[in-house]
């Protein structure tokens, strides 16, 4: 019975904000630095670029080719980076757990760095590189954060500054031995980059946020029990190790795959999850497929104040995130 | 300075000092952004020579505390390269050297602008790099480069010298030619142009012209190199 209830809420809070975030969309997709006659894109865009409605060969290269691209990139970095913080959140009963904070990012940048030195040709080796540095990342600050007594939340927040600072510091080595040439674009990549969606990761980063929230909420039950504490949990009959490892190695999967092809872009995994559970209650099974589409939702909107704000000119979108994130953070602290 | 003859007066320079090869030899303070205060104290220069392409206050400001007098140019167009060689001369002594040297390299530069003056101007989009895109605006000297070589920089008045661009208004404006400053220093960096561009005119039509990086980069003689090797790209029947 409460299962039940449970599927219509999740259902409906689902429905709503995928409508929301197809109406994104499509109305982002209407905004940028260049301005496309409104009436011919809808119309395009709703022939799914089978036809041009009249849009020129260069208006429809950059609807299609440029601007749609760049905002479903922006929306699987947003749901992965989201439903990775809701994950970590449950599984580390700590609302501050977050990759950006706890140094899961970073990870995953230094995995892209070495990618991009060593393997510079090969797109495949970024992705893979940045989930193995997610991965390891993850498994430091776990490892550091558990002590005696078990891992409070202060000591897995001063494990994840640890990490993060440490893996910075690795970042400014790298790049200060990289050619000069190359330190400028990556700075801006470090911070949260949506342009360059390519025709490898753009794919890679959907299908990762796709099947890593699926995967995610098939968890969610068990996420539940496990808010409770691990001991509880066990009682109730979870496999605590397994779920532990699956939220590890999905959440990485996903950070990983976001970061390769967009640097990092902070406080979406913190920012998003806190606003669902607000407004949505903290029922995993709600909460991690919620905290998907708002967080694809909040990016694409971030990322097209990026795009347009200096027109021709751009910022990253890890500053915007950041500018509307912190602010809005420091608020839901002083309410909560 | 070694253009001027005044080579064998300094006492250090940079990694990225690579020209002419003889100031490879001279004791490194460290790279552009990061130079060595400490080596720079220690070899006793009269003066520093600053590009304030490198931005670097805090540092002119630590070497005028030590009394260490600095020289800053930050030259916008190719008259300010000018200008900067012909003080640095003065300054050192190397007064006649330097406006000799400044008289060669002003009848390239109008020999270059001569020979384009009747060929119709070509729309170029300068790739600084391509992910992200980064292009030349208004305050880059080869924005001024491109001006004399017989092209309009469809960033030309983009604010700002090195702007992170639009990849849709680049595609946009309709560059008719794509220049791609590559090579030299920078290796195999900046070697295509950005996906974003590929339907472009200036792609469709072949027209992507690779630019030794060195030359255009740098405020310094070589300017004059790559104003050349630009005009020669853009308008090849100007140079029959």
């Amino acid at each position: 019975m409460i299962t039940r209830v449970t599927l219509r809420r999740t259902l409906i809070a689902c429905g709503l904000l995928a409508i929301t975030l197809v109406l994104a969309v499509v109305i982002m997709s209407l905004i940028g630095s260049e301005s496309l006659p409104a009436r011919a894109s809808l119309c395009a865009i709703a022939s799914l670029g089978t036809a041009d409605c009249g849009l020129s060969r260069d208006q429809y290269d950059i609807l299609f080719q440029i601007r749609l691209p760049r905002i479903l990139l922006a929306a699987a970095v947003g749901g992965s980076l989201a439903t990775a913080g809701a994950s970590y959140q449950a599984l580390l009963r700590n609302p501050l757990a977050e990759p950006y904070l706890l140094g899961v990012s970073n990870g995953a940048a230094v995995g892209t760095m070495i990618a991009l030195v060593f393997f510079g040709a090969n797109e495949w080796s970024r992705p893979v590189l940045a989930f193995a540095g997610a991965l390891v990342a993850t498994l430091a600050v776990y490892q550091l954060a558990r002590g005696r007594a078990g891992a409070t939340p202060e000591r897995l927040i001063l494990a994840g500054v640890i990490v993060t600072t440490f893996l910075s510091s690795v970042i400014v080595f790298v790049t200060t031995l990289m050619d000069a040439t190359r330190i400028r674009s990556f700075t801006f990549w470090l911070l949260g980059d949506l342009s360059g969606a390519t025709k490898t990761l753009l794919p890679v980063a959907i299908a990762m946020a796709v099947l890593g929230t699926v995967a995610l909420t098939l968890n969610a039950r068990s996420l539940n029990l496990l808010m409770l504490g691990e001991r509880d949990a066990f009682d109730l009959g979870v496999e605590v190790g397994r779920v532990r490892i699956v939220v590890f190695v999905v959440a990485s999967l996903l950070v990983g795959s976001s970061v390769a092809a967009s640097g990092s872009v902070g406080y979406v995994g913190l920012v998003v999850p806190h606003l669902v559970r607000l407004s949505l209650g903290s029922d995993n099974r709600i909460s991690i497929p919620a905290a998907a589409l708002g967080g694809a939702l909040f990016v694409i909107v971030a990322d097209t104040v990026a795009r347009t704000i200096i027109a021709p000119r751009e910022l990253p979108v890890g500053a915007i995130t950041a500018l509307i994130g912190a602010p809005l953070f420091i608020y839901l602290l002083k309410r909560v | 300075m070694f253009a001027i003859g005044a080579g064998d007066r300094v006492v250090g320079d940079t990694t990225y000092c690579d020209y002419p090869p003889e100031a490879k030899n001279v004791a490194k303070v460290g790279d552009t952004l990061h130079p060595s205060l400490e080596r720079i104290i220690a070899l006793r220069p009269q003066v520093v020579l600053v590009s304030t392409a490198s931005q670097l206050e805090v540092f002119t400001q630590q070497l005028q505390s030590q009394n260490i007098a600095v020289f800053v140019t930050d030259p916008h167009d190719l008259e300010g390269v000018f200008k900067s060689i012909e003080q640095i001369g003065r300054m050192l002594g190397q007064d006649q050297q330097a406006q000799a040297l400044v008289k060669k390299l002003r009848e390239r530069s109008n020999a270059v602008e001569q020979a384009v003056k009747q060929a119709k101007p070509v729309r170029v989009f300068y790739q600084v790099s391509a992910e992200p895109l980064y292009t030349a605006g208004r305050d880059a000297f080869v924005t001024d480069l491109m001006r004399r070589a017989g092209a309009i920089s469809v960033t030309g008045e983009v604010p700002g010298a090195w702007p992170k661009y639009s990849n849709e208004s680049a595609l946009a404006a309709k560059p008719e030619a794509i220049i791609l400053p590559t090579g030299g220093s920078m290796g195999t960096a900046n070697a295509s142009p950005a996906e974003a561009l590929r339907n472009s005119p200036a792609v469709q039509a072949g027209r992507v012209c690779k630019i030794n990086d060195d030359h255009l980069a740098r405020p310094g003689p070589r300017a004059v190199d790559g104003l050349e090797e630009m005009a020669r790209a853009l308008h090849p029947e100007a140079f029959k």
